[in-house]
């Protein structure tokens, strides 16, 4: 898979900049998703009430989450589920493989589920020899054209009906057509075939229910039931920190989510998985496997900042509210998550080394934490990690210029000294391109406010 | 269940969270208001229900008794077997109302199946089912596995009728949820239905009918002898 | 009323007007102005880049200084700097020492509309201006100050002026300090947006809260040649 890298960001981000179609399709969806959110969000009159109720839920769980593992499991495994604990996704993965390969699983049909992006689950099922179908259809596209998704909700966002078309055309062969009716039912006759075949369903979670052991995933296209109906063997993928104390709590998150990541007040289908079916010949997998994955996400459980990372719920309304976002899209971020989130998520989980420009590619506008249900305080993240970042490996001149800038500024002489300087220097040295290149710069001024002050 | 995984995962929670504890202490208490407001109450669920689940591309229709139910079925059918979603192969799941109610409609149809399994389920046009329940609020048909066989036929034929009794339309979700719990363990599988299956996942263009039912038609049984 | 002017090191070296004008608004509503000449920075450039230490060093020095003043409150002519002020005592978190004396300069400094609006209850300054304008909501005025309707009441009654609403006010205007010479082409493309807006609007002038935007939107405008100006707040009332 061609993926870029978080290292490669500025690259990514021009070379994103000078794709005329990519950014009409971004200002196009992250418009209308930003409407439908505002929309949808003062239909509730308490919603934010909402949003600190689901906060303090989210804070609840974080907190004590060792517990609330603990209870998700008991339940769980009453009920007839079997628990698997992943440390890192090259665990999360051996684990799924050798459970389908245990099965002899040939056909397997996935859901949407970012965490298994995370953990690239498909290329180790491949490498292992099974044949994974991606479902939901945005995934298929990006599946099929060998793309990692560019939004948290819709992962095709970055395509236009005729690219589609022409993926379809050249992978699965139909006859060009411009028509999204007639795409969406070429995916739907090809991947009935699949899930009719399938031996292994495997699929996300959105809520796993501590108290009664239910995981909750939610969809509009129907997909996630047939994939966690038909299989004999439905594994669930999980980060620890989808966990949430009571099914009560459900109702909450039940009306942040849809209205946050479409503005739907619901979506299509909820799909609430309690255990294994009761009688063999009932309807339904004969398994269910959910596996649960830290991949890092402990760790940010050591300083309040980071960890109310883990509250998120993935809704992806802060991707359609980020301005940075909305210019370059998901694949500069070069990480699963991209956006607010993802600037925040994707240094914790991959190493601040591996992702050390995300955190800097925010103006700080606070956007993001305007629009996230539960809260999420993104630009003191950002601020958090930035300070870590400078303190581990910022650039040696940064760190001197920002000691010298506070000596001036801590001294009254000093700070005058340099405005003076300032003024003379800026006729003979050259204004930073990166600020000239297309804007005007004020000059110094000759006088300063303080000089006068004094002449009063 | 990997042992050593575990621990060593509930370990570092612990570890972790114990790290943080100086840090939450400085933390200014943030005022998470908990107060959520009242529900409005709904006059009437029926028509809350058929206005929410119309809103989202499903079809309503009020019958009152087994006649007007059947007369229902015979109208939806008889009408889809005339565009080509053909409506000539039904399934019906093993609620045994269905199969009474459909000897009464006197439909003309190639094939009835009881709860077809998953290898017959996919040549059927039109699946019906009851509903366990329904949300007035958000037009939603709730679907309870261990009362009924109709997790593939409320799924995968591409035209679903769901016939539901008036008397479990609840007004919330939240009530809804509290009703599933009562007094029992939750079943295996309970399924939330608002209206057809749906996308945007192509520049955001919605298409209704994608891998679950591009129709939905949900029959409320108002009985003649409740108002 | 007795206020210190915090002026701001970018107003101080690059916008002096913007601090001319404000000394002569809150003198026009009845304030005693008093300005002390040790104040530098704020240290939101430090504390947004991650140089904590510095920025609390720079910070120390604000608070040494400005617990000093007898005046009723201390007022800034940008909501980006107050909202740093309003920072600090998350930055002093657990320092018995600093904590409460941040806590105390916190309390007591506010950004100009607010001043006006909230504290003196002053929606007329006597300022009149001819044209029509518009204003570009600031992001930490807006979203951390909460200032939304305290510009615009200030504006509209500033005789002569067509007040429009600018498309998507609220909108980033790119500037995010180092971010945008760190991110120049992504600064810029958040910025034509804005610009897009303001020349759809058909204004004179384009107002805002704080001179940082103004750079920005302004040092853009003029590579463009357009003959929309920008202007502060503060020069827009003060000007009669």
């Amino acid at each position: 898979m061609n993926h870029l890298s978080s290292e490669t960001f500025r690259e990514n981000a021009r070379a994103a900049l000078a794709d005329v179609h990519l950014r009409g399709a971004l200002k196009n969806a992250t418009s209308l998703f930003g409407e439908r959110r505002r929309v949808a969000a003062a239909s509730l009159p308490n919603w934010e009430d909402l949003r600190s109720e689901a906060r303090a839920i989210k804070d609840e769980v974080l907190s004590h989450l060792d517990k609330y593992l603990e209870e998700f499991v008991r339940t769980a495994e009453s009920r007839g589920a079997k628990i698997h604990w992943a440390r890192d996704a090259a665990e999360a993965n051996t684990i799924i493989c050798r459970l389908s390969a245990e099965r002899k699983a040939s056909v397997i049909v996935k859901s949407k589920s970012m965490t298994t992006e995370e953990t690239h689950l498909n290329t180790a099922l491949e490498a292992a020899g099974m044949q994974v179908v991606e479902t939901d259809l945005g995934e298929y596209i990006i599946q099929l054209a060998d793309e990692p998704p560019s939004h948290i909700i819709a992962p095709a966002i970055h395509k236009t009906r005729g690219q589609v078309a022409e993926l379809f055309t050249s992978e699965l062969g139909t006859p060009p057509t411009d028509d999204i009716a007639q795409l969406t039912s070429t995916a739907r006759a090809t991947l009935r075939d699949r899930f009719a075949a399938a031996d292994v369903g495997i699929s996300g979670v959105n809520f796993a229910i501590a108290e009664t052991g239910t995981i909750v995933i939610v969809e509009n296209e129907g997909n996630i039931r047939l994939t966690t109906s038909l299989p004999r063997l439905h594994i669930a993928v999980m980060g620890i920190e989808k966990v949430i104390p009571r099914f009560a709590d459900l109702d909450v998150f039940l009306k942040l989510l849809p209205r946050s990541g479409t503005g739907q007040r619901l979506t299509t289908y909820q799909s609430f998985i309690t255990g294994t079916k009761r009688h063999a010949t009932d309807e339904g997998p004969e398994e269910l496997h959910i596996l649960l994955l830290d991949n890092g996400r402990s760790r940010m459980l050591a300083h309040p900042v980071t960890r109310q990372s883990l509250a998120c719920i993935r809704c992806g309304a802060c991707l359609n509210a980020c301005p940075v976002y909305q210019q370059i899209g998901g694949h500069a971020y070069g990480s699963v998550y991209p956006g607010p989130i993802g600037a925040v998520i994707t240094p914790q989980l991959m190493g601040l080394e591996k992702a050390s420009q995300l955190p800097y590619a925010s103006s700080l506008c606070g956007a993001c934490r305007e629009v996230c249900p539960v809260k999420i305080d993104i630009p003191r993240l950002l601020l958090h990690l930035r300070g870590e970042i400078s303190e581990r490996k910022g650039s040696a001149r940064e760190r001197l210029a920002f000691k010298l800038w506070a000596r001036v500024m801590m001294s009254p002489v000093l700070y005058k000294m340099s405005s003076v300087a300032g003024r003379v220097l800026q006729r003979v040295v050259p204004i930073s391109k990166a600020w000239t290149s297309g804007r005007d710069l004020r000059p110094i001024e000759p006088r300063s406010f303080h000089e006068l002050w004094s002449d009063e | 269940m990997n042992n050593e995984a575990r621990q060593e995962i509930l370990s570092s929670i612990r570890t972790h969270l114990a790290a943080s504890a100086p840090f939450d202490a400085r933390e200014s208490p943030v005022n998470h208001a908990v107060v959520l407001s009242a529900q409005p109450v709904a006059s009437n669920l029926i028509d809350l229900f058929k206005e929410n689940l119309e809103a989202v591309d499903g079809h309503c229709i009020v019958a009152h008794g087994d006649a007007e139910i059947a007369e229902a079925l015979t109208q939806i059918i008889s009408a889809l077997q005339k565009t080509k979603l053909r409506a000539q192969r039904i399934a019906i799941s093993d609620a045994p109302e269905l199969e009474r109610l459909m000897y009464m409609t006197d439909l003309e149809i190639e094939e009835l199946g009881i709860a077809p399994n998953a290898s017959d389920i996919f040549r059927f046009d039109v699946g019906i089912t009851t509903g366990q329940a329904a949300i007035a609020e958000t037009g939603t048909l709730v679907l309870d596995s261990a009362h009924e066989r109709h997790r593939l036929v409320s799924l995968v034929p591409p035209v679903h009728i769901a016939i539901v009794d008036a008397s479990t339309i609840y007004a919330t979700v939240g009530e809804t949820l509290s009703m599933l719990k009562i007094g029992k363990e939750l079943s295996p599988a309970v399924t939330f239905i608002t209206g057809p299956s749906r996308t945007a996942d192509i520049e955001l263009t919605l298409t209704i009918g994608v891998h679950g039912p591009q129709e939905l038609y949900v029959i409320i049984n108002q009985s003649p002898r409740c108002t | 009323m007795k206020v210190s002017l915090f002026v701001t090191c970018l107003v101080d070296q690059l916008w002096t007007s913007i601090g001319v004008s404000s000394v002569e608004v809150l003198r026009r509503v009845g304030c005693e102005v008093e300005f002390d000449r040790r104040q530098t920075c704020c240290a939101q450039p430090a504390y947004n880049t991650g140089y904590l230490k510095e920025a609390r060093q720079v910070a120390q020095r604000f608070i040494s200084i400005f617990e000093e003043s007898k005046a009723d409150a201390i007022v800034s002519p940008s909501g980006s700097c107050t909202a740093m002020v309003h920072h600090y005592p998350q930055l002093f978190a657990g320092d018995n020492e600093w904590l409460p004396r941040a806590r105390a300069v916190a309390a007591k400094t506010h950004e100009l509309s607010s001043f006006l609006i909230r504290v003196l209850k002053v929606e007329d300054v006597g300022a009149s201006w001819e044209g029509r304008l518009t204003w570009h909501d600031a992001c930490h005025g807006l979203r951390d100050l909460n200032l939304k309707s305290e510009p615009r009441t200030l504006i509209r009654n500033v005789r002569g002026a067509e007040f429009v609403e600018l498309e998507h006010a609220d909108a980033c205007c790119g500037f995010g300090g180092t971010f945008s010479v760190k991110y120049p082409e992504i600064s810029l493309a958040i910025l034509d947006q804005k610009i897009d807006a303001i020349e759809r609007a058909g204004v004179n002038a384009v107002v805002s809260g704080d001179a940082s935007c103004l750079m920005q939107i302004g040092g853009r405008l003029s590579r463009k040649g357009s003959k929309v100006r920008v202007m502060h707040l503060a020069e827009l009332l003060g000007h009669r």
